[in-house]
């Protein structure tokens, strides 16, 4: 590989981890209340609320069911609309984020569901109101979960960014299909999915850490 | 004046297929810093009538009036701050489990808006009341469940409540720790004057600390009033079963049998009686005396020593003398002695008065 070739690589992990890192955060911050009121919500929620729960579950089933890549060319006018152009990395978080928030949403309704309704049901007890049962008993007693989830979303997220390089999205994507597909460079196709397995490997590696470290579960 | 009042109490769960009243038709006070019983077997409706009581369960008619204050009228804040002077323990002790024992007990506090450090030295004075300062910074996860329930206890007294719910707060432990958490609770009430309300399935705890005690049955009250006064004359099915035949109400499903029942069919024959000494009454033999007297025999089919709240109360089964007449007058002969007589005999075949 020349040197160029390897600048080029370096270039393209450090997009990876941008789209990635960056559409994760914004993937929680729509997906994590999103979450929330549907757990709240919920038939066995601590405010359900028939109306509200279906029409967020129905539209959290739609957007889940579209193919990545498809969503990736339907919400083209969007990410034009909000970034002014449709290719580089920049312009692929917007779809990475519409993708990533449902995902993150049902993730988190699934953690929080997990929470043991009699701790909810002491913390009312004694008087506590539904915004410091979601703050202080439903996040705080979900933390684990919801590392872990966010452990899995960020493998994922990973991983349609480099779908995205189908369409000139940037990053380890983008190289391995313009110069390992297009132009038979297998040295470089392998080289680019060995680096993004190493970064799944990575992220996992980090969510694991950080749930060991904060988990008091356990004796 | 009562601190709790409940009136013509019903609660009855729709579902689509199915309606089930929980709880008929409830009526009982409890008095300020008594220890009052709810006893029944699981599913009689114990669990709903404690939620009614704090309105994590709204009745579905019938009043609940605590402190004189109706609970249907308050405001959702008003409510939650009525909560938090009303402790609950649980049986599964629900502790947070992220977080250390300091910061559960300072939980209610903070929610309520008490400053972190105020909360802090306030959660270790409690700690030290249950005794487990020591554990303050431990994870539920390394404590026993006799200590998780002293944490559960600390914290439900963290806004020095005036009553205190107890929903099988000792069922998930060992007939020990469950003596422990007992004389915990007897040692609070005495020195905080809290009304206590405990939910249990079981008389040893009745007998051991309750002052009063409601005896609920598919979710009715079917008898009610002082322990002391239900050991001694059982008026209902339900209280007998407990009482007399010492069957904690989950074994009552196939109890149509009372407890002399491994006794020879002849014996059963002969007029029964139980009867209870009280603490003044053990002084004088009066079996033997009875005996000598009537110079005819008395078969003691079954004898214990209870204890219900804190005094000995001797128990005893008696066939009298198959004679009826010489029955009648050991009967009097006891009542005259001052013991509690009750009459059982016929109790098999009827399966109960």
């Amino acid at each position: 590989m020349s040197s160029q070739e390897v600048m080029m690589i370096a270039e393209g992990i450090v997009d990876t981890l941008y789209m990635t890192i960056v559409s994760a955060f914004f993937g929680y911050v729509i997906g994590l209340p999103w979450g929330i009121v549907l757990t709240v919500t919920g038939k066995d929620g601590i405010h359900p609320n028939k109306a509200v729960y279906q029409v967020l579950d129905t539209v959290t089933n739609i957007m889940r069911s579209i193919p990545f890549l498809i969503l990736l060319i339907l919400v083209l006018p969007i990410t034009f609309f909000i970034v002014g152009k449709t290719y580089g990395s920049t312009a692929t978080i917007v779809p990475l984020v519409i993708s990533a928030s449902p995902l993150i949403a049902r993730m988190v309704e699934s953690s929080l569901n997990e929470v043991d309704k009699g701790v909810i049901e002491a913390a009312q007890s004694m008087g506590a109101d539904n915004f410091q049962i979601v703050a202080r008993v439903l996040l705080g007693e979900a933390k684990i979960s919801l590392i872990s989830g966010a452990t899995i979303t960020t493998g994922t997220i990973l991983g349609y960014s480099a779908m995205a390089g189908t369409v000139g999205g940037g990053g380890l994507g983008d190289i391995a299909i313009r110069y390992g597909y297009y132009r038979y460079q297998a040295n470089i196709l392998w080289v680019t999915v060995i680096l993004l397995v190493l970064l799944v490997q990575i992220f996992q590696l980090i969510g694991n850490l950080i749930s060991a470290k904060l988990d008091k579960r356990r004796v | 004046m009562p601190v709790i009042e409940i009136k013509n109490l019903s609660k009855t769960f729709i579902n689509k297929d199915s309606t089930v009243e929980a709880l008929k038709n409830i009526n009982f006070s409890v008095e300020k810093g008594d220890i009052y019983g709810i006893i029944g077997m699981s599913g009689a409706g114990k669990s709903t009538l404690v939620r009614c009581l704090n309105f994590l369960e709204i009745p579905t008619s019938g009043t609940v009036l605590v402190k004189d204050k109706d609970l249907s009228t308050l405001t959702a804040p008003e409510l939650r701050k009525l909560r938090c002077n009303m402790g609950m323990i649980f049986q599964n002790f629900n502790l947070l489990m992220q977080n250390n024992v300091l910061d559960n007990v300072t939980f209610p506090l903070t929610i309520h808006g008490t400053r972190k450090q105020d909360a802090r030295d306030k959660a270790m004075k409690l700690l030290q009341t249950v005794g487990l300062s020591e554990k303050a910074l431990s994870y539920p996860a390394q404590l026993s469940g006799g200590q998780k329930q002293r944490v559960a206890i600390a914290r439900a007294l963290a806004c020095d409540p005036e009553i205190l719910l107890c929903d099988e707060a000792t069922s998930a432990l060992d007939p020990q720790t469950t003596q422990q958490i007992l004389e915990l609770l007897k040692k609070i009430n005495r020195d905080t004057g809290i009304t206590i309300i405990i939910i249990t399935h079981s008389m040893n705890v009745v007998r051991e600390i309750c002052h009063s005690v409601a005896i609920v049955e598919k979710g009715e009250i079917v008898e009610d009033g002082l322990v002391e006064e239900i050991f001694t004359h059982p008026k209902s099915k339900a209280a007998r079963r407990l009482i007399i035949e010492g069957k904690d109400p989950d074994q009552w499903e196939n109890g149509e049998e009372s407890v002399p029942s491994t006794l020879p069919e002849k014996l059963m024959e002969n007029r029964r009686v139980r009867i209870v000494f009280s603490g003044t009454s053990s002084y004088e033999p009066v079996i033997a005396n009875m005996i000598l007297t009537f110079s005819s025999q008395v078969n003691i089919l079954y004898a214990d020593t209870k204890d219900v709240n804190g005094i000995a109360r001797g128990e005893m089964i008696l066939g009298l003398s198959t004679d009826s007449a010489i029955a009648e007058k050991q009967v009097s002969y006891l009542k005259e002695r001052g013991l509690a007589v009750e009459d059982i005999s016929g109790e098999a075949s009827e399966g109960g008065a």
